[in-house]
């Protein structure tokens, strides 16, 4: 076939094809409703949950997974663009990140040196983290199955991206059972789940997302 | 050169509005820069592999214009696809090629050059394709039928080619990527 024909053919096809971020929200929104669901079905919410609410230090998990979930979901779709491998600014990743270790930092200094430890271990370690990656797969998988229409020129920084948005979010959400309020307890285990399912979604991205 | 830029932009934003003659002529005004980048990246190659190569890369360019905003400039939209598909392609030829985005720039002075040859590749995946969407692509790009003249032809409504034929093409690009590697 000449090159010519095949410049016909193509021309022909006008038929549109959705747009990824469009694609993205209409998944996004039965995975994290799937992800409630799951968590209540299996965990509940905290009973205290309106007091933790007005509790600044326990709020801010929500505000920074909440964050978290933002500045990578617009990265995501920034990265689902071709030039966008070699467009597309990672910094606000690392804001965030240096909030969280301040938060910790902070938390650090003012634990009694004997609570540490305590704080930080907690009593549901394990439960976290098993529950934000199980969490996590809905939106993930939604959000790699979205960015598939998207024409990504760095698969595996694409699926990182993905994992920290999903896992971000499931984050959020699990936070609606955890009752460790202790940035020493959250900060460091939220971010160990959300780092192993960034790692595992890089590795799905380098595969699913090339085209 | 700038002027050129702008044309470019408006083609493709009429394109995705659903012009297919501002379509056409977009990816014409595209394809013989792109050879020549195909082209002299991959002279080793020959003349009817690189065709094939180019071939690859509108296809990928077709599938994936959606992904073009279209407040944002063509041209880095365009050489990112096509930089990724000619290594890509080239890496599943047996040769690693490194490609600098600049080298793009230079190129685009270049004489643009003339569509050569027919060639294997693309009508071999097209022969892949189930006996009714492989006539639909002949038809319309062999034969420069319409899709209406299409649809009489074998008996289906209008609207019925048009999702066949975007099926076929996307289908296109899935053996490729199978059948290359």
């Amino acid at each position: 076939m000449r090159t010519d024909d095949l410049i016909r053919a193509l021309a022909a096809d006008t038929m549109p094809e959705r747009p990824v971020a469009g694609a993205m929200l209409w998944v996004l929104v039965p995975a994290l409703g799937g992800a409630l669901l799951l968590l209540w079905l299996i965990l509940g919410f905290r009973s205290d949950l309106l007091q933790a609410v007005s509790n600044p230090v326990a709020l801010t998990r929500w505000v920074l997974a909440g964050a978290l979930a933002v500045v990578s979901m617009r990265l995501a779709l920034a990265l689902a663009r071709p030039e966008g491998g070699a467009q597309a600014r990672l910094w606000p990743l690392a804001g965030v990140a240096l909030l969280a270790l301040g938060l910790l930092g902070w938390a650090y200094v003012t634990t009694p040196p004997g609570g540490r430890q305590m704080a930080m271990v907690g009593k549901t370690m394990w439960t976290c983290l098993l529950t934000i990656p199980l969490l996590s797969v809905l939106p993930v998988g939604g959000m790699l199955w979205a960015l598939r229409r998207g024409a990504t020129t760095v698969p595996a920084r694409a699926g990182a991206v993905v994992g920290l948005a999903g896992s971000a979010a499931a984050a959020a959400v699990y936070a609606l059972h955890c009752t460790e309020d202790s940035p020493l307890f959250y900060v460091t285990w939220y971010g160990v789940a959300i780092l192993g399912v960034t790692l595992v979604s890089a590795a799905i991205g380098a595969r699913v997302l090339r085209w | 050169m700038a002027e050129q830029t702008d044309d470019w932009g408006q083609l493709l934003a009429a394109a995705n509005a659903g012009d297919a003659r501002a379509y056409a002529r977009f990816l014409g005004i595209v394809a013989p820069v792109l050879r020549g980048i195909v082209r002299a990246r991959g002279a080793g190659l020959g003349e009817a592999a690189c065709e094939d190569v180019l071939q690859e890369v509108l296809l990928a360019i077709h599938l994936k214009r959606h992904t073009w905003d279209a407040d944002a400039p063509v041209r880095p939209w365009l050489f990112a696809i096509a930089r990724y598909k000619v290594v890509d392609a080239f890496r599943a030829r047996g040769r690693r090629i490194d490609l600098p985005i600049e080298d793009f720039v230079e190129v685009l002075a270049a004489e643009p050059e003339r569509d050569p040859t027919e060639v294997a590749d693309m009508a071999k995946m097209i022969g892949m394709l189930d006996g009714r969407s492989g006539t639909i692509v002949r038809k319309i790009g062999l034969e420069g039928a319409t899709m209406a003249e299409t649809g009489q032809a074998l008996r289906m409504s209008e609207g019925a080619v048009r999702v066949a034929l975007h099926r076929a093409l996307k289908t296109l690009a899935v053996l490729r990527e199978r059948h290359v590697e």
